[in-house]
């Protein structure tokens, strides 16, 4: 599904360059749940954002379904975000101004069509969701605002879900629903790579790595090494 | 989605329009009102008259300022030629033959003019300027109508000719006071000068101040046409007709590009307040697979939004402040300020051009925008 060879990110800053990440191997498998762990600054969101597209390595490079994410144009990396990998942050990243299930229908692109708004409306039900409808994102709670993100990564059914420390605005029951929605999408085939600095993922987890100053450092004791 | 972002962030949206509104009324208000303004200069500049006088190439200069006409005459066609003149009107225009000289009249002198009807452009369809007299008919000075016992509708003879009175003018204190006008041609018959005139009053079209020397360039363009005259500027009357002419022109001509500027800078920064708000938004859509098209759409067509919503209260603002408060302004004018509703159309037009220009760079800065950098502040 995803292989990243030899990547390394490089930001320049006053102090020198900081390496984000260091000549970085990661082979992830389809259908796989990923548990990236690190502390701030270990590179875990750059790691994110560059298997995702969206952020170029200064050197190395990603293979997502067989195609060399940074070989091919911006456009075609942006068709790919759009219909085969689903994202979702920390700080869900809901549109202020706009109500939950519209804000689940802005993954597909144009005018969403009856029955793409029937997949959004059938997300939320199963999300839980389904009575914050057309409530505005500030009239819902973290935990529903997360699960609202979680809908809109799903909705055009991506084969890979890339979440940046989902639960980290959310108390231990949201958290466990959250996961269990990441979980169900796993267990449907799909691939997972979820960032945290928390242990509460590992339990979905087919493997768990640690990454420090970019590099992988070691596989903690309650984790896989391999992918299963 | 944009008319949704347009109502939740109101106060980015209010202070856009305010700055698109504003720059439309200014422009719709000021056109609104300047046919009324047009007019209203033509008649201040109409009222301070004549500013030009054509005599004689031989006129001996030194008798003419001490007796305020020219004692040589030329042909009374020369004012047909020069009108004829192609191109003329540019220069000159409201002109008028005239014949002054003394005049015995019951043992005091006084000062005879008539005036010939005054040939203005063609083209221009301008109201010819000046006064006509009717053949027969004479007006009088006011002390010569006081020293004689005259009044309109009495009969006075001069040489063999006998006239009725038009008018008796009120004291100008000036020696207008004892000045007789009468028709050109009845003048030229009393003086036994029939044919000849001593003057053409006109106006000068250029409207230069003195410093930009209109004299010169109206003695070279008189030399080509009437060799035998020459041409005389009131420069006061000229100067104060110039800037007069010149005060409409260079206000709007200075506020104008400055409030376009000012207008523009306003709303490109509220469109970079509003980049700089959405910057989460523009990562995630970035990462839902959005290319910079739609991106820069976003902010373009929101834009253009702006700019049809501002061109029409724009246009609403302007009309009222124009119908209102121009019509105080105008007075004597006022009723040349009506609506001019091709002015919304264009403001239709241009005011989304303007506002989609203004917001260029801002759009181009939220395609530019690295979602990553974004995303990672997390």
């Amino acid at each position: 599904m995803i292989t990243c060879d030899a990547v390394s990110k490089v930001y320049p800053s006053r102090s020198g360059e900081v390496r984000s990440l260091d000549q970085f191997d990661l082979k992830i498998a389809k259908g796989e749940f990923l548990v990236v762990r690190g502390g701030s600054g270990s590179g875990k969101t750059t790691l994110l954002l560059a298997l995702g597209g969206m952020l170029r390595p200064s050197s190395g490079s990603i293979q997502l379904m067989e195609k060399d994410l940074y070989g091919i144009s911006n456009q075609e990396r942006a068709q790919l975000r759009s219909s085969s990998i689903g994202f979702v942050f920390q700080m869900f990243h809901l549109i202020p101004y706009l109500n939950v299930l519209d804000n689940i229908l802005l993954a597909h692109p144009g005018k969403a069509e009856e029955s793409v708004r029937e997949r959004g409306k059938t997300l939320m039900k199963d999300l839980g969701i389904e009575h914050r409808l057309y409530h505005r994102p500030a009239e819902l709670s973290a935990g529903e605002r997360q699960r609202a993100a979680i809908g809109r990564a799903l909705l055009n059914q991506p084969e890979l879900i890339l979440a940046d420390e989902p639960t980290g605005n959310l108390d231990p029951k949201n958290t466990d629903e959250v996961f269990k929605h990441l979980s169900q999408f796993h267990q449907a085939g799909g691939t997972v790579v979820v960032v945290t600095h928390g242990e509460a993922a590992n339990q979905f987890a087919d493997r768990v790595i640690q990454l420090d100053t970019g590099r992988l450092v070691e596989t903690p004791s309650n984790g896989h090494s391999e992918p299963k | 989605m944009i008319l949704k972002e347009l109502w939740h962030r109101k106060a980015n949206t209010v202070l856009s329009l305010l700055g698109l509104a504003g720059i439309v009324a200014f422009i719709v208000g000021f056109l609104t009102t300047a046919e009324a303004a047009k007019r209203e200069t033509k008649r201040i500049t109409r009222d301070l008259g004549f500013n030009l006088r054509i005599i004689p190439e031989a006129t001996d200069m030194d008798r003419y300022w001490f007796d305020g006409y020219s004692s040589e005459t030329m042909g009374q066609d020369t004012v047909n030629r020069l009108a004829a003149q192609e191109g003329i009107f540019m220069s000159y225009n409201h002109l008028m033959a005239s014949l002054k000289m003394p005049f015995q009249l019951h043992g005091r002198e006084v000062i005879l003019l008539g005036v010939a009807p005054t040939i203005t452009s063609a083209d221009k369809k301008k109201r010819p300027m000046g006064y006509s007299i009717k053949e027969g008919t004479l007006q009088l000075g006011f002390q010569v109508a006081q020293r004689l016992g005259l009044k309109p509708g009495d009969q006075l003879s001069l040489g063999d000719h006998s006239f009725s009175i038009a008018k008796c003018l009120v004291e100008s204190g000036t020696e207008q006071d004892i000045y007789i006008f009468g028709s050109l041609v009845d003048v030229q018959k009393i003086l036994d000068r029939e044919g000849q005139i001593n003057e053409i009053k006109a106006i000068d079209c250029l409207c230069l101040t003195a410093d930009e020397e209109p004299v010169k360039i109206l003695r070279q363009e008189l030399a080509k046409v009437l060799p035998e005259a020459r041409v005389i500027q009131d420069r006061v009357q000229a100067d104060a007709r110039a800037k007069q002419r010149q005060m409409v022109e260079n206000k709007f001509g200075f506020l104008t590009p400055f409030l376009l500027v000012v207008s523009a800078l306003w709303v490109g920064v509220m469109a970079a307040l509003n980049v700089r708000e959405r910057r989460g938004e523009i990562g995630v859509l970035r990462a839902l697979g959005y290319g910079s098209g739609k991106i820069a759409s976003l902010f373009l067509v929101k834009a253009i939004l702006l700019g049809l919503i501002g061109a029409t209260m724009g246009f609403a603002l302007g009309n009222a402040l124009a119908l209102s408060v121009g019509v105080e302004i105008f007075k004597v004018t006022a009723k040349a300020i009506q609506t001019d509703w091709s002015l919304l159309g264009y403001a239709l037009l241009a005011a989304p051009l303007f506002a989609a220009m203004a917001s260029f760079i801002p759009a181009m800065q939220a395609v530019a925008q690295d979602p990553a950098t974004t995303l990672r502040e997390d």
